[in-house]
């Protein structure tokens, strides 16, 4: 149908496209949706059928030509640890697409439902179960009008295209309100019902949403109706070779993309933590949990390790080769590196840079290269100049000889183009020897040619399991409650050393401050109506002790000052607000 | 010591001086499995020599690929200031114009075998015009202040280098560098020529004869692209200024095109440049000149498997164009070979080969019986041999240094007659077998090629060639034959010279028949025509040309064809058909490829959708794109995020990981108690932290999302507020 109609780019040209040919070309496309609808094929047009197979041939050569690339990049041979290099691209550059969030929810529920078994994919089952509603089969026939329009209609007359797909959506939208369960048509009569929405949900039937419900355990109290995505609907259609389904697949996958990434708006649950009814874990029982919890899998990870520790001498050999050495895949590789370190390296100058460190930079690195291991004292006006003397020291001396071992080179800290730039230089120094360690999905991206040809990688993958214990440890998550025995530890600390009146006019702040911890834009405390406040509590006598006062706190870092939009300087204090009732009542039994 | 630290990111270690071992060996690290200890040292010497060789067989080549580019660039710089040497009238007329002699560089998109170029180039100019050169990169001026100083630094750098000051001048000079600017370049350029040329005049220094008396200082931007626009104009407008005191010529790096000046400069910049175009030679060429003079000789034992070499010619056409890359595959697959195959002792020149085939150890002997080409060949042998080349060492070792020498002999005609064939192929339309020499021989490599379809086609097409083509290339076969080196190509060569002159004769006999011909067909015409006769004669022609008995000529090329078929298969058998063949190639490409060409966010991709890759657990075991609820928590937390949008809500995907976990442990999953319901929720922490920080860096606005349910849930539990 498209064929015509692409060889000749200027006429359109509108054919009448009979249902069962529409159906047929569905049928071709997925082998999974036709089952049902194949016995109403029995009228086939022959005309049609050659045509697409013509194309189709055209797509599988394609496909076929691809493969030959794949395959002449080596990537059917199978290496000795199992790389997963059978991975499509397609598979792991993938759109994040749209999807409610109960999805999740759904996901989980199957998976748990089959304990200890293998659980099928949420999708595959979903074409058939659609299938069954008259709903659903409206709707797959708006999407098969869709097709046969898009195929049809050329570049010139996609305004006319748009008309039509509004229309289109327009009359769907109807047939979805009244469709929905009352959950979720309460839901969307709040928000913009816009076209977001509307893929998100297609109607989903009730029965199948029940018995989801009861599988998701207790846990799932205030589950929302698990919607079918249109997503999941359509995309076992995409999986054949013909050229024609090929196009839907690029233009269903840019209308994902844009679904995914052009709302402003998101829908969020409002589901709170509050209903789980569970107390924050402090940082330190956290960590004694994680250090009781039994590694999973210790004997198989165990394995792996010895695989890769198998492969020391070849580092080493490749290393004293001209290449550096550079490891990726799952699991800390910190303990791998660490063994190799001290079963290896012993008898010979080594640097280890923790690149997860929150606060190494590359000038400390080539600080400690040049204090320790060159023992030369002195300082450098640019981190190049201080590049340019390590380089002349190693190429006059070539007894000199260094291992560095980074862990974690794609970090915040040693990421950015420069200090890429500087360590690339010095690992292509031949007495330099470098290990490093990648994590981060999208680290290779951090190179270019150039950097590339100087750091001379060599790569091994080197998947661990083993947990980033030791990487994560700086990090933060929300889940924990933050130190805040720390903060509160050092503001009685100071505040005791402080007179009787310096600690009123604190408490004072302190109060007023937690009296409007409800108002979020509650911009800090005026200055003038703080002394007037202190006056009246026979704290201070002139606004200038105030302001000596103020000074000490500031010095402390206890306040912080900022001016108003009017010129009027505000008080504050940066601690959060649990800190400062701790703080009060604590104060308040001392008092 | 440990690494851990809360306060240092670095941690240097050294051993004390006692246990410090100056030069540990890099051959010890070559045994692997402490197996065969007395040739691993064997091995690692003939690995290195065999690499020292093919490296500055590379050097070579590229300074061979290069004469032609810096003859021409040398001659330039000769010209440019030829005129300043004179101080001819002329000179001065150009330099009212104040115009920069400039060589416009064009290098290609290859930039990492850039660096090489300009290292040889400055080496030529060092030798032949000035010593004065400075290398300019991007990276090393963000303006022009730095630009001058790096300048600066390299020409006094080099002139110390040349003349070995004194350490007054030595300090003069570090002065002279604080205030950093054109004219101290002027006056010190100054000085240097006024001293050389007072040394040449009292001490005729041999120097001077490379040299001219005041030689022009070049200055190379090796990246002209990366510099920043106004750097390159203030640099270009100061020293226009100064272009009568100092005699300055740029050389421009490029990759793109020469375009490129055009568009970073303004009119008023690039008009004070006088500039030359100069092309280097493509990547494309080098490679193949590379793969010519490495990989189809006879001189290097070392061999590269058919897919080994298919990767590495994929990675530099699909990734980087890089001929230094290529090299460097090159030189991991020497490593690896070396490294792997105990047996590559053997994979030296033919004469020392033979030797140590008579010194190889017991366990060696067995490697060899282990080889499955090898077993190959002792199935075909008759009995009696078979129990001999399986018993007795010495028989083996005969036999050995015998199939060694018939791998030789299999490699020196391989090449020739690959290239004979490849003269045939690359000029046949559509190149059935390929354009280049590195695709036949890849197809040769992988299979007997005369069974394939695209040989068919050649043969086919060969059989259609006309005479003149036929006989040049027959011409360039027996060249390729008689510069060759094999010895049994002295009956290849007179057969083909006999089909030469065979079509000499054929042409003078054909000489003859055209006139006859031509008389005939001038009769025919003579006659008269009508519609009836016309048609009877076609049609009796049709017939006629359908039964036709083959021309002379057309029974010759059918020969030549044939003849050269039979050449290829008796020749150009794939080489793992041959006997011993494992010993010089090297076949293992996932090797190499794991190695250099690697997909981490394939690996990270495996590893979280199916950990069963990695840790060999039936309870793992599945059939694809599912994951089991006892994977490893991250697996879980990574399947859970991926259906997710782009806002996570922690509640829900809290539940959704419990409802996950807890139904391994039963239908129950309320009755858990609450350590258990601790454990996890540290479990989900730790995972969720993992995949966060590790592995995927997440949006701030997530977080805030996050953030934003923790401050709430704090706040309620406080309060005893209900917000919703």
């Amino acid at each position: 149908m498209s064929q015509p109609g692409r060889r000749h780019r200027g006429a359109l040209e509108v054919k009448f496209v009979p249902d069962e040919e529409v159906l047929k070309h569905i049928a071709e496309d997925s082998g999974i949706k036709v089952r049902k609808d194949k016995t109403q094929l029995t009228v086939t047009l022959k005309t049609f059928v050659k045509k697409l197979e013509d194309i189709s041939d055209d797509g599988a050569q394609e496909i076929l030509e691809e493969k030959n690339y794949v395959a002449a990049l080596g990537i059917c041979a199978q290496g000795s640890m199992g790389n997963g290099s059978s991975v499509s691209g397609g598979e792991v550059y993938s759109f994040q697409t749209p999807r409610h969030s109960s999805k999740m929810v759904e996901l989980a529920s199957e998976l748990a439902q089959t304990p200890g078994q293998m659980v099928a994919a949420g999708h595959s089952e979903h074409p058939e179960k659609t299938a069954k509603t008259p709903q659903s089969s409206t709707w797959k026939c708006n999407l098969i009008l869709l097709f046969a329009w898009q195929r049809a209609v050329l570049r010139k007359c996609m305004f006319l295209l748009m008309h039509v797909f509004s229309l289109l959506l327009q009359s769907k939208k109807k047939e979805f309100v009244s469709t929905t369960p009352y959950r979720l048509r309460k839901r969307l009569a709040a928000p913009d019902p816009d076209l977001e929405s509307e893929s998100e949900y297609s109607a989903s039937c009730s029965e199948e949403d029940e018995e989801d419900q009861k599988e998701g355990s207790a846990g799932l109290s205030g589950q929302k109706t698990p919607g079918k995505t249109k997503a999941a609907s359509v995309s076992p259609l995409t999986s054949t070779l013909a050229k024609k389904v090929k196009e839907d697949k690029m233009s269903n996958l840019v209308e994902e993309y844009f679904e995914a990434h052009s709302s402003s708006k998101v829908l969020t649950s409002d589901r709170t933590l509050q209903k789980l009814q569970k107390r924050r874990l402090n940082q330190q029982t956290l960590h004694d949990l994680l250090k009781k919890a039994p590694l999973a899998y210790a004997a198989e990870i165990k394995e792996l390790n010895q695989q890769h520790e198998s492969l020391f001498s070849k580092w080493m050999l490749h290393l004293h080769w001209g290449f550096n050495i550079v490891l990726y895949g799952l699991g800390s590789k910190r303990d791998l590196l660490e063994k190799f370190r001290t079963s290896v390296l012993q008898d010979s100058v080594h640097l280890v840079v923790n690149g997860y460190f929150p606060s190494i930079t590359v000038r400390s690195i080539l600080n400690s290269i040049t204090e320790e291991v060159l023992d030369h004292t002195g300082t450098f006006h640019s981190p190049l100049d201080h590049l340019e003397f390590i380089v002349k020291r190693f190429k006059e001396d070539s007894s000199l000889e260094l291992y560095v071992l980074i862990h974690n080179l794609d970090s915040q800290m040693l990421r950015g183009e420069k200090s890429q730039q500087i360590l690339a230089q010095l690992s292509s120094l031949p007495n330099i020897y470098l290990i490093a360690s990648i994590d981060h999905i999208n680290a290779p991206l951090m190179w270019d040619q150039a950097k590339l040809s100087l750091y001379n990688w060599l790569w091994y993958e080197t998947t661990t399991f083993s947990p980033y214990a030791e990487e994560t440890s700086y990090e933060n998550s929300f889940l924990v409650q933050q130190s805040g025995s720390l903060a509160l530890s050092s503001l009685t600390h100071v505040l005791r050393s402080l007179t009787p009146n310096a600690r009123g006019i604190f408490r004072l702040l302190a109060r007023y401050q937690l009296e409007y911890k409800d108002n979020p834009s509650y911009p800090g405390l005026s200055f003038q109506d703080f002394y007037q406040q202190c006056r009246e509590a026979f704290l201070v006598n002139s606004d200038l002790t105030l302001r000596a006062q103020l000074t000490e706190f500031r010095d402390h870092k206890l306040i912080r000052t900022k001016r108003g939009g009017d010129g009027v300087e505000y008080l504050l204090i940066p601690v959060d607000d649990s800190t400062l009732t701790d703080f009060l009542e604590k104060e308040d039994e001392d008092v | 010591m440990s690494t851990c630290s809360v306060s240092k990111g670095c941690f240097v270690f050294k051993p004390s001086p006692k246990k410090r071992k100056l030069s540990q060996k890099t051959a010890n690290y070559f045994g692997e499995r402490n197996n065969a200890s007395e040739d691993t040292d064997l091995r690692f010497v003939t690995c290195q020599s065999l690499w020292n060789q093919i490296k500055s067989e590379t050097e070579q080549i590229q300074e061979d690929l290069n004469k032609q580019l810096f003859d021409n660039l040398v001659s330039f710089l000769r010209r440019s200031h030829s005129e300043f040497q004179e101080k001819t009238t002329k000179w001065t007329c150009r330099m009212k114009s104040r115009e920069i002699p400039t060589a416009a560089l064009v290098l290609g998109v290859n930039v990492t075998d850039h660096d090489l170029t300009f290292r040889s180039l400055s080496e030529v100019l060092q030798n032949n015009i000035t010593p004065y050169i400075a290398l300019l990169e991007a990276k090393d001026c963000p303006g022009i202040k730095n630009l001058i100083q790096k300048l600066m630094g390299q020409l006094m750098n080099c002139y110390i280098d040349v003349d070995s000051l004194e350490d007054e001048d030595h300090v003069q000079v570090s002065q002279n560098r604080i205030r950093c600017s054109m004219t101290s370049i002027i006056s010190w350029y100054q000085n240097v020529t006024k001293k050389t040329d007072s040394e040449t005049r009292s001490k005729k220094r041999t120097s001077s004869s490379r040299h001219w008396q005041s030689p022009p200082v070049v200055v190379i931007f090796k990246d002209m692209e990366s510099f920043t626009t106004k750097v390159l104009q203030d640099f270009i407008v100061i020293s226009s200024q100064h272009i009568r005191e100092l005699p300055l010529v740029l050389i421009f790096g490029i990759a793109t095109s020469p375009m490129i000046i055009h568009s970073l400069l303004p009119h008023s910049v690039s008009s004070l440049l006088c500039i030359e175009l100069f092309q280097s030679l493509s990547c494309k060429e080098h490679l193949s000149t590379i793969i010519d003079k490495l990989l189809l000789t006879a001189q290097f034992p070392f061999k590269l498997g058919e897919k080994v070499l298919q990767v590495l010619i994929n990675i530099f056409l699909y990734h980087d164009f890089s001929v230094q890359n290529f090299i460097k595959g090159f030189q991991l697959c020497i490593v690896e070979h070396f490294y792997s195959q105990p047996l590559s002792v053997l994979c030296c020149p033919l004469v020392d080969a033979k030797k140590r085939v008579n010194s190889l150890s017991r366990d060696q002997c067995e490697n060899i019986r282990r080889l499955p080409s090898f077993r190959r060949y002792v199935e075909n042998q008759v009995s009696e041999k078979q129990i001999l080349l399986l018993t007795a060492d010495n028989f083996l070792k005969e036999i050995t240094q015998k199939l060694l020498e018939d791998l030789h002999v299999y490699h020196e005609n391989y090449v020739s007659v690959l290239r004979c064939l490849h003269v045939f192929t690359s000029s046949l339309p559509k190149y059935p077998l390929g354009k280049q020499i590195r695709e036949l021989h890849c197809a040769c490599l992988e299979n007997q090629v005369w069974q394939t379809e695209e040989y068919e086609s050649f043969l086919q097409l060969a059989r259609m060639l006309n005479k003149s083509d036929l006989v040049t290339m027959l011409e360039q076969c027996v060249e390729i034959f008689v510069s060759s080196s094999g010895k049994e190509f002295d009956k290849i060569v007179e057969k083909l010279k006999e089909f030469l002159t065979q079509f000499q004769e054929l042409e003078v006999a054909e000489a003859f028949q055209e006139r006859d011909g031509s008389v005939s067909a001038q009769k025919e015409l003579q006659k008269k025509t009508d519609l009836y006769h016309l048609q009877k004669t076609l049609l009796e022609l049709k017939e006629s040309r359908r039964s036709r008995k083959l021309t002379k000529f057309e029974m010759l090329r059918f020969e030549v064809v044939e003849y050269i078929d039979s050449l290829v298969r008796a020749h150009l058998v794939p080489a793992d058909h041959k006997t011993l063949h494992e010993i010089v190639y090297f076949n293992t490409a996932s090797v190499l490829r794991g190695h250099l060409n690697a997909a981490p966010r394939v690996a990270l991709h495996t590893s979280l959708n199916n950990p069963y890759c990695y840790l060999k657990n039936q309870a793992l075991k599945n059939d694809g794109g599912n994951i089991s609820n006892k994977a490893p928590d991250i697996c879980i937390v990574y399947k859970l995020h991926l259906e997710c949008g782009r806002l996570i809500n922690l509640v829900d995907w809290l539940e959704a990981f419990s409802t996950v976990v807890t139904a391994v442990e039963g239908p129950n999953a309320d009755a858990t108690s609450s350590d258990q319901r601790l454990d996890f929720v540290a479990g989900v922490l730790a995972a969720w932290k993992e995949l966060n920080c590790r592995i995927l860096n997440q949006h701030q606005q997530k977080q805030r999302h996050y953030s934003s349910h923790i401050f709430q849930w704090n706040y309620c539990q406080k309060s005893d507020l209900k917000v919703s």
